[in-house]
């Protein structure tokens, strides 16, 4: 959600030094979603061995297959996203004039869509969670 | 256990109220955010403060709501007359929460106002922002576990 924000201010802007600080500050928030990511990764498994669900559930498998594909998108996402952060810097040092080629990779249509395809899959697992169909 | 035996009915106001507070969470993580990284790159204050403000309007006001409302409608289908303590954690963290949102809130559109100066602005918002973070993690304890 954090990206998601800053990464919508940053596709309505053009100067190098203005992309460089939003990616700047998702990158700061990269490590604890990451870490957050990997939690609930791990404490919903040891919840479906609590609550004396199978591994083999349906939900349970889709939930798993989803949570992989997204952490991959999510990470794909965030490399792409600072590769963009780093092109910014340097044209910002180089005088920071509007850009259209950092406009270009901010609009990137695969970064965008790994990255906002990684919040939607979240919504998916979520939904999962809650209604466990063929539980 | 109680996941397990909840009626299909409660699903929709389950997944609707955590959706809210996920939003809630990650809207109110960025105004923390923006005031932050105001004071780290004060050459990028006036938009930081932009986006502070335009978070909490069309973020936080909408994710708070949507929490709240199916806090409540969860709430009167699973405990139509006596509700459990660990439900007035929630209670407490929602309503005190808001009201310090509230006040992030005003203090974001002063800070937008006056186009991101004012650092004493800026790191108010991000301490109260923290603030509901942390608070909201509790309350995320509180739901999960309910002691």
């Amino acid at each position: 959600m954090i990206a998601a924000v800053l990464n919508l201010v940053a596709l309505g802007r053009d100067r190098p030094s203005e992309i460089d600080a939003l990616f700047g500050l998702i990158k700061l928030a990269a490590l604890p979603i990451g870490i957050g990511a990997f939690m609930a990764f791990v404490f919903g498994l040891w919840l479906v061995h609590e609550a004396d669900y199978s591994y083999g559930d349906g939900w349970v498998v889709a939930a798993i297959v989803l949570f992989v594909i997204f952490a991959a998108a999510g990470s794909f996402g965030g490399r792409r996203d600072d590769a963009t952060r780093r092109l910014a810097h340097e044209l910002a040092e180089e005088g920071d004039a509007p850009s259209a080629v950092i406009r270009r990779r901010v609009r990137d249509p695969l970064s965008l869509a790994l990255s906002y395809g990684a919040g939607i899959l979240m919504v998916a697992v979520l939904a999962l969670m809650v209604w466990k169909p063929g539980a | 256990m109680i996941a397990a035996i909840r009626p299909d009915s409660w699903n929709l106001p389950l997944f609707l109220h955590i959706l809210g507070s996920v939003v809630l969470f990650g809207t109110t993580g960025a105004i923390a955010l923006a005031a932050f990284g105001a004071r780290r790159r004060p050459e990028h204050a006036p938009l930081l403060s932009r986006v502070a403000f335009r978070t909490f309007l069309f973020g936080v006001i909408p994710s708070w709501i949507l929490m709240r409302v199916d806090a409540q409608w969860i709430d009167n289908k699973e405990f139509p007359h006596n509700e459990p303590g660990w439900v007035g954690y929630g209670y407490a963290v929602s309503e005190g929460g808001g009201l310090l949102l509230i006040v992030v809130g005003i203090l974001a559109w002063l800070w937008a106002r006056n186009n991101g100066t004012g650092p004493k602005k800026n790191l108010a918002i991000g301490i109260l922002s923290s603030i509901v973070l942390v608070a909201l993690g509790v309350a995320w304890f509180a739901m999960s576990a309910k002691p």
